[in-house]
């Protein structure tokens, strides 16, 4: 099974948008598992026409530990506090005692190892759910969400990235398609780990394109291949001969280049892949997944 | 004007959160100090945007711990403690460090009985300041392939604040997303405005930033741009459901993308309403 990933730096540019019409097109020679790796605000499901209805229970998960008082025991020196590295121990004068805010704690154990009263544990928290939805186009997908509040989104991923392996192994799925976040942090580069080949999408905007760069840094520091796909180009056709030449400059292939469409908003609202939205599309698609199939063998 | 802070937020990317904020910025700098904060350590882009000269402010670093083989005894209990398996040990040999998965929470220096581990640093993001448009600008930049992109935000958060008293309004720009980066920029502020658009990704990542906002109880307004692509109505949903105001709609215009794609901050009537209302906003309460 070979894993592809799609990121991009920059929010918004169309990892969702590519990602859902190739794993439709993929889909049609092989057998699939696409995951949706953006735990944050996770966008794939919708894109390829998921409702609530169309996934199974989705399972609370826990990735994350949390420090906790054990009340009675503190005897108020306030080591926790100072060691946490984190800022997440405030001292509460009124109370005598300290006081965690979860968010900000990390889970990592230093205050219970510095406590001389073992007057603090670490207890599981339930920070993310995973589901599996059944597309109409005849493959699952499995999707992670952060629950609110909660941090972990890196270890979420590799979660879901482990539950996606297993439906793989049970489906015979020959391909894994991963929609990464946006960004370049933990998530992303949770995303990125073990993939076979990335791909990175950007628009012919200077954002984009210094985000892009960023993004690049951490797929290379992994030595994975990639190829680049750049949607809008018609936009910009200057600065689509720009990201052209940097991509020429570097040997970076060009998988393919997206126009700039109304149809793509349509049918996002109507949360329909572009390729099955309007079959016009479908051509320029069809190359980029041949060419990262190309790349693959 | 009285001091107010607005973050700029909106879940999803890509939805027009950097190009409300520098614009929203420059108008509001005609008549006031602004300092704009970009929040996003992934992938800052507001200097850009307004064509900044930035320079380094500060560097940013988190704690790596250290040993000192000959005080270590191999007893493997710096590698018991680590929670993110950043300290391999095999036994009778000496601990493996990977820095790349160290979060510096400082455990294993703790846990050592012959304190055998030291605290040295590493570098993981800047701090930079810079300005033009009559906007001052700080920004945070994480260095690729670290992980502590909050460490980043914070140091720069900090910075912002120690400036604070030279400025009528604060405008942070937030990273897509809710997680933990995105908290610490949006704490703090007087006003959540949450730029989403008129379209089913736009309206499941905004609700998960309401739910957000409403934990950390700051007050949120929309801004619904690219308003004429779409079905609005995803979006007037939401409002209703968090009595949260759509306070402006932005239509898409091709000029607008060509010259965001050229780096030129957007200048419409939108946007100058938007000053206005904040401008009025900050006289009184909220």
């Amino acid at each position: 099974m070979k894993k592809i990933t799609i990121v991009s730096g920059k929010g918004g540019v169309g990892k969702s948008m590519l990602a859902s019409s190739l794993a439709v097109l993929m889909a049609r020679g092989g057998k699939i598992v696409a995951v949706d790796c953006d735990v944050d605000a996770p966008n794939l499901g919708l894109s390829l026409g998921l409702k609530d209805a169309d996934y199974d229970a989705w399972k609370e998960i826990t990735t994350n530990e949390k420090a906790e008082l054990i009340e009675g025991k503190c005897i108020g020196c306030k080591k926790c506090v100072k060691v946490c590295a984190f800022d997440a121990i405030q001292w509460e004068n009124k109370k005598n005692k300290p006081l965690i805010d979860r968010m900000f704690c990390e889970g990592c154990g230093a205050c219970l190892l510095v406590c001389p009263a073992n007057a603090l544990r670490l207890k599981e928290v339930k920070n993310a759910k995973i589901g599996t939805g059944k597309t109409r186009y005849g493959f699952p997908m499995i999707s992670g969400q952060l629950s609110m509040g909660e941090s972990g989104s890196g270890k979420i991923v590799f979660v879901a990235k482990k539950r996606a392996e297993e439906m793989a192994v049970k489906e015979k799925a020959e391909i894994m398609l991963i929609d990464a976040a946006a960004g370049i942090g933990c998530p992303v580069i949770a995303s990125i780990t073990g993939s076979d080949f990335v791909v990175a999408v950007t628009e012919p905007t200077p954002s984009a394109f210094s985000d892009l760069d960023r993004v690049l840094k951490v797929v290379e520091h992994f030595r994975i291949p990639y190829g680049l796909v750049i949607n809008k180009h018609d936009l910009n056709k200057g600065f689509t001969e720009k990201v052209e030449s940097f991509a020429a400059k570097k040997h970076i292939p060009v998988l393919g280049k997206i126009p700039y469409n109304r149809k793509f908003v349509d049918a996002t609202v109507k949360m329909t892949p572009i390729v099955e939205y309007d079959s016009g599309f479908e051509g320029i698609f069809a190359g980029i997944a041949e060419r990262i199939t190309a790349f693959m063998t | 004007m009285n001091m107010m802070r607005i973050a700029i937020t909106g879940g999803k990317g890509g939805t027009g959160k950097s190009t409300i904020a520098t614009s929203l910025a420059a108008e509001l700098a005609k008549n006031n100090r602004v300092l704009l904060f970009d929040a996003d350590a992934d992938c800052p882009n507001d200097h850009i945007i307004l064509a900044a000269k930035m320079k380094r402010a500060e560097t940013v670093t988190q704690m790596i711990p250290e040993w000192d083989t000959r005080k270590c005894t191999k007893c493997g209990k710096c590698s018991d403690v680590c929670k993110l398996n950043a300290i391999v040990q095999i036994k009778d040999s000496y601990p493996i460090f990977v820095p790349d998965q160290c979060n510096g929470c400082g455990a294993c220096t703790i846990a050592c009985p012959t304190g055998a581990i030291g605290k040295s640093s590493k570098d993981i993001g800047y701090v930079h300041e810079g300005s033009n448009a009559g906007v001052d600008i700080i920004s945070g930049e994480l260095i690729p392939n670290q992980m502590l992109s909050e460490f980043v935000v914070s140091a720069a958060k900090r910075l912002a604040n120690k400036r604070r008293h030279k400025y009528d309004c604060i405008i942070t720009d937030t990273a897509a997303g809710t997680h933990c980066d995105v908290i610490s920029a949006l704490m703090g502020n007087d006003l959540a405005i949450a730029v989403t658009e008129p379209t089913p990704l736009g309206a499941h990542d905004l609700e998960l930033i309401m739910k957000l906002l409403k934990v950390l109880r700051i007050p949120s307004r929309i801004v619904l741009n690219r308003s004429d692509l779409g079905d609005p109505r995803l979006i007037e949903r939401i409002s209703r459901k968090y009595s949260s105001e759509i306070i402006a709609r932005v239509p898409y215009s091709r000029s607008v993308l060509e010259n965001y794609s050229n780096g030129i901050p957007i200048e419409n009537e939108e946007i100058k309403r938007l000053a206005k209302w904040v401008e009025k906003k900050s006289g009184g309460a909220e």
